[in-house]
């Protein structure tokens, strides 16, 4: 199978923090990959690491055959990575339409990708004037990953997209997600597992910043034991 | 409508009492009077606003509090007045100050220059150091013995008072030719450029970073190119120049003096955030002391080249005619002599001081607010100020426009301390009172939001000024006799009581936002 | 049984060898700057004037300042609370006692209990507005409420008591502790004074009560969550610091002959934040190794370049950041163990 990224046994801390101490996790081309865990377990600060936002100590991070750990954050997200961070980081004083333009790493990009953005979330398209703060969740989520798509990313890294949405909105998002990954390799952090289950086809657990278990989302549904000993879920 | 009034309440509340002291304050007083002191707080706010915008942006996006920025303000003001009193020190700086960048230019020729050499270990940790101190040697070498026509501190005919005397009074001291005697010509030249690359190259090898790639940027070379061209240019028509600029007249001095004065503080402010700052982020804590050792040696440099007595600036002619005409009656008298002072409501306004640099700060308030709305640049500038990493993250290199916004606000600094300094004169001491007007205002207006950097720019000097005139003409308290003068300490007191008072029911200050 | 009380006392002595002889010269010092002198002990101990008595004078400057570092360390190393009012603390103190020996006529006992009540109503002014104010605002209120007090001292109303912008002259301190005659006796209760706070902090950092402060300075939030009320604990820690600054006021009027309004201007509090910057932030000890670093590079480069010392100190203060990045007891933290190793190679070179 080909690998976009290949995270080989990874060590990052937080201040003096030891918080990942052996992470593991191959996301085939193309796929849907779930990072699995309970709360602070190390999912969101694997995503930093991988975008160097949170750099690595030990251990390769390998994007798309390419060694980028010890690279700068903004080097390494200009080879195609979007990142959707946790509680979304939609910029407060710039309005929507700046907060997708801002993404774009060469002249145009916004314009070009406008028309797909505004169908795959319609409610973007007249919120545009609107200034971030005054957006609902949902909407700022799907800003969130709209500012994502603006620039030619191969790599999605999601981070909680359903936390804190109405059911309706999850199922648009949900949607969404699985449109998106048509084009582009997906890596997705959720807490909820029942949205993780539908969308992803690979899985990692992470408990206490190491990589436990990984496979494919089919063969975890069955695995009642494991869901409940890391998951915590029935 | 309604859910505005209602979520800045106590915002509106507290603009209309200040509002309703201002009318207060104008009933006690003769009409020319107020005029004249509105105008004087809109003068005193526009330069504190150039001082405080800059530091807000600085701390906005950096979260650096450059507690140096009052005397970067000061140096802003010592340069632009060499270049405007001694045009000839400044034409014979040109050459080796191009020079020593010129090595700079050439910074991303280093990393692949040092990819290729292979070296020991130890010889790696040696050589950047090795470098470094071959290039001070030569330096210090060169640069005493480079001649360069100078003030002397020492003898009171030669010192800087002198020279701006003169200058005040319409006679310049004949410029002075600098002759090449202790050191042969072409020596100091090549010399020059050669330690700067050799400089350049040793601090270059400290940040290397193993996993970047690195791409020869035909940028540099061309950069490289004009640098030497403009000193060979300077060092060969160093006479003509000199004479050109001296005969230039002082309104065309003035308007260089305040480009170059601008231009240097930007591209100090450069060199400070990436090679002092860039690596405390991390410890932020010590970035205080930093600034605040930089701060103390800047007024030191400052009294070694031009020394400790207070001296003036004189003004530019534009603004300093005085024929019997004067004071001009109207704007149109003005412009057709040019005098110092104006006629507003039978008050003599000084158009330089009270009209021309409330101007200018109106016009920066105007540009830097275009810039951060309207440019893209402006966008990841305040996208930056709440969230640096989601910046990053998107791909934009965030250390770069963290340099921009240092040397944009150090430069707007130097460009107050240049603006100021005909009006205010030239000392030691003028960038802290300054710089704790600047920090009070920010304090009233919101740390880190633009506008209210200037709202509490303007209320501060707006507050001071008429403080010193009812300190003049006293303030007749009601239903008694006694009229009650306030003695000059209270002028910073009350703005800093101000300060108090508004923190504690604002926390973040008039206009800035709640966390 | 007789051995354990024993091994303890020798284990006491093992792990604090170095505060102990710290102590034991500093008790000497007065004794051997005599006698490298030519001095007699006992001439130094009639106070004979010479350079005893001067080292005497520079270490009770020491003293004082590394007392008002420590109250500066435990509001800002400790507690996490930037104030930039600090100097008012030891202002107060400084100007209070001045006032009361001098105007009032007060005994120095009445003196001290005037000083350490007024330094309890300032903390609590102080307090007040912590609620509201947080971080960089709070630096800036407490700036404010410095410099009108700075202002006030200034003010030529206030002329007849402080003696304005020439500074409070004239205190008369008893006869036994008089700077003059008495400086050895001076010294020593300096000295005393200065461990017994010092053990005091150390005791309060460690107790449950200092716990909650720097888990205050770490995460204000989390500390809340936890169910801390952390008005409290700050309000403690200032009114601990400010008793402190307010004893080294106390002891600075009594000790110089004058007292300059500069210890109440904003530059001073900047003084205690170099010295706690040098020491090391939030490690107590780094603020008496700071004082010491400090008073000492002020004097020498005073005496011996003069006008331009503050061009020196400035370098030297950029060159500690770059390159001592901790102060110099957290960067030794941080670097002791390479050090030893070095020993430790060093030593099997040497077989």
């Amino acid at each position: 199978m080909e690998y976009i990224l290949d995270v080989q046994n990874i060590h990052s801390f937080i201040g003096q923090y030891h918080i990942l101490q052996g992470v593991n996790v191959r996301v085939p081309k193309g796929s849907i990959t779930a990072l699995l865990g309970r709360n602070g377990a190390g999912k969101t600060t694997t995503l930093k690491s991988i975008l160097g936002l949170t750099p690595p100590r030990e251990g390769k991070v390998i994007y798309e055959g390419k060694e980028v750990q010890g690279m700068r954050s903004f080097d390494i997200a200009s080879m195609g990575i979007g990142f959707v961070p946790e509680h979304r980081a939609i910029f407060r004083d710039l309005t929507v339409e700046e907060n997708l333009k801002i993404a774009e790493r060469s002249k145009g990009e916004y314009i070009r990708k406008k028309e797909f953005i505004f169908d795959l979330f319609p409610d973007l398209k007249r919120l545009i004037t609107l200034p971030g703060t005054s957006l609902s969740g949902g909407q700022q989520q799907m800003l969130a990953i709209a500012r994502a798509l603006v620039a030619d990313n191969h790599l999605l890294l999601i981070d909680e997209p359903s936390e804190g949405l109405a059911p309706v909105i999850i199922e648009h998002m949900m949607k969404a997600i699985q449109l998106l990954s048509k084009d582009s390799t997906i890596v997705l952090v959720e807490q909820n597992f029942l949205v993780a289950s539908q969308l992803a086809e690979y899985y990692v657990i992470i408990e206490e910043g190491r990589s436990v278990q990984e496979g494919s989302m089919k063969d975890l549904a069955n695995d009642k034991a494991a869901i409940h000993r890391y998951l915590g879920a029935a | 409508m309604n859910s505005f009034l209602r979520k800045n309440t106590v915002l509106l509340i507290t603009l209309a009492d200040i509002t309703a002291l201002f009318i207060a304050a104008a009933q006690g007083m003769e009409k020319k009077d107020f005029v004249i002191t509105l105008l004087r707080g809109l003068a005193v706010g526009s330069i504190t606003f150039l001082v405080a915008s800059g530091f807000s942006l600085i701390f906005g996006l950096l979260d650096v509090l450059n507690l140096a920025h009052g005397t970067l303000f000061m140096i802003g003001a010592y340069i632009g007045w060499t270049v405007f009193v001694r045009p000839d020190t400044f034409v014979d700086l040109l050459t080796p100050l191009a020079l020593i960048l010129s090595g700079f230019a050439l910074r991303d020729v280093y990393p692949l220059l040092a990819t290729r050499i292979r070296l020991g270990l130890s010889m790696k940790r040696i050589l950047p150091w090795a470098l470094i101190l071959v290039s001070i040697l030569i330096f210090s070498y060169i640069l005493p013995r480079y001649p360069i026509s100078f003030w002397d501190i020492g003898t009171y005919g030669q010192s800087p008072v002198t020279y701006s005397f003169l200058a005040d009074q319409g006679t310049r001291l004949p410029a002075q030719v600098a002759l090449f005697t202790e050191i042969s010509a072409p020596l100091a030249l090549i010399g020059l450029l050669f330690a700067s690359i050799i400089g350049a190259f040793g601090i270059s090898l400290f940040n290397i970073e193993t996993q970047q790639q690195f791409k020869l940027n035909w940028k540099n070379f061309i950069g490289f190119a004009i640098l030497l061209i403009v000193a060979l240019f300077v060092f060969i028509f160093n006479e003509s120049l000199t004479t050109a600029l001296t005969g230039l007249g002082s309104n065309w001095l003035f308007l260089i003096a305040v480009v170059v004065a601008t231009l240097s503080g930007a591209g100090l402010g450069a060199l400070i955030e990436s090679t002092l700052i860039r690596p405390l982020y991390i410890r932020p804590i010590y970035q205080l002391m930093l600034t605040l050792g930089m701060s103390a040696i800047g007024i030191e440099i400052v009294r070694a080249i031009w020394g400790r007595p207070e001296f003036v600036m004189p003004k530019p002619a534009f603004f300093n005619g005085s024929s019997e005409v004067c004071p001009a009656a109207n704007f149109a008298d003005w412009w057709a002599h040019n005098c110092s002072t104006i006629l507003l409501l039978d008050g003599r306004v000084r158009v330089y001081n009270e009209i021309f640099i409330p101007i200018i700060g109106v016009v920066v308030l105007i540009s830097i607010w275009m810039l951060l709305q309207r440019t893209r640049l402006g966008m990841v500038i305040r996208a930056g100020v709440q969230d640096r990493e989601m910046v990053e993250a998107l791909g934009i290199n965030v250390r770069r426009v963290f340099t921009m916004v240092f040397s944009l606000g150090v430069g707007l600094a130097a460009l107050g301390g240049i603006l100021a300094a005909p009006s205010m004169g030239l000392s030691n001491a003028m960038g802290e009172s300054l710089f704790l007007n600047a920090l009070i205002a920010l304090a009233i207006g919101g740390l880190t939001n633009y506008p209210g950097a200037a709202l509490g720019s303007v209320l501060v000097g707006l507050i001071q000024q008429f403080i010193i005139k009812y300190g003049q003409i006293g303030i007749a308290i009601p239903f008694t006799d006694i009229i009650f003068k306030p003695t000059p300490p209270i002028v910073p007191a009350s703005t800093v009581l101000l300060m108090v008072i508004i923190l504690l029911i604002l926390p973040n200050g008039l206009l800035g936002k709640k966390e | 049984m007789t051995q354990q009380p024993n091994s303890r006392m020798s284990a006491f002595f093992l792990t604090n060898r170095a505060a102990l002889f710290t102590l034991l010269a500093l008790i000497l010092l007065p004794f051997i700057v005599g006698l490298m002198d030519g001095e007699s002990p006992m001439l130094v101990f009639a106070n004979q004037s010479g350079n005893s008595k001067f080292a005497q004078g520079l270490a009770i400057e020491i003293f004082i300042l590394a007392l008002y570092a420590l109250s500066f360390d435990l509001i800002f190393g400790i507690t996490g609370m930037l104030s930039f009012g600090h100097s008012m603390f030891f202002g107060v103190g400084a100007y209070l006692t001045g006032i009361s020996l001098k105007t009032l006529g007060l005994s120095l006992p009445a003196t001290l209990g005037l000083v350490f009540i007024a330094a309890i109503v300032q903390a609590v002014l102080f307090g007040l507005v912590l609620p509201r104010v947080k971080g960089i605002t709070f630096a800036l209120v407490t700036l404010g409420l410095g410099s009108v007090f700075h202002i006030v001292v200034m003010s030529s109303e206030m002329g007849p008591y402080t003696g304005a912008d020439v500074g409070l002259q004239g205190v008369i301190a008893p006869a036994f502790i008089s700077p003059a005659n008495e400086r050895l006796r001076f010294y020593f209760i300096a000295l005393t004074i200065l461990i017994l706070v010092y053990l005091l902090y150390k005791r309060f950092v460690d107790s449950p009560t200092g716990r909650v402060c720097i888990a205050i300075r770490e995460n204000e939030g989390r500390a809340r969550m936890l169910g801390y009320n952390t008005f409290y604990f700050k309000l403690a820690a200032l009114t601990l610091s400010s008793l402190t600054a307010a004893l080294a006021g106390f002891m600075h009027a009594i000790y110089q002959p004058i007292v300059s309004p500069n210890v109440a201007s904003m530059g001073f509090t900047v003084t205690a934040l170099l010295i706690i910057l040098i020491g090391g932030v939030g490690t107590l000890n780094g603020a008496l190794i700071g004082a010491v670093v400090y008073r000492l590079l002020d004097f020498g480069l005073r005496r011996y370049i003069g006008e331009s010392a503050s061009f020196i100190s400035g370098t030297v203060y950029v060159l500690f950041v770059l390159f001592i990045p901790f102060g110099i007891v957290g960067t030794w933290k941080t670097k002791s163990f390479q050090v030893k190793q070095g020993w430790d190679r060093l030593r099997k070179l040497f077989g």
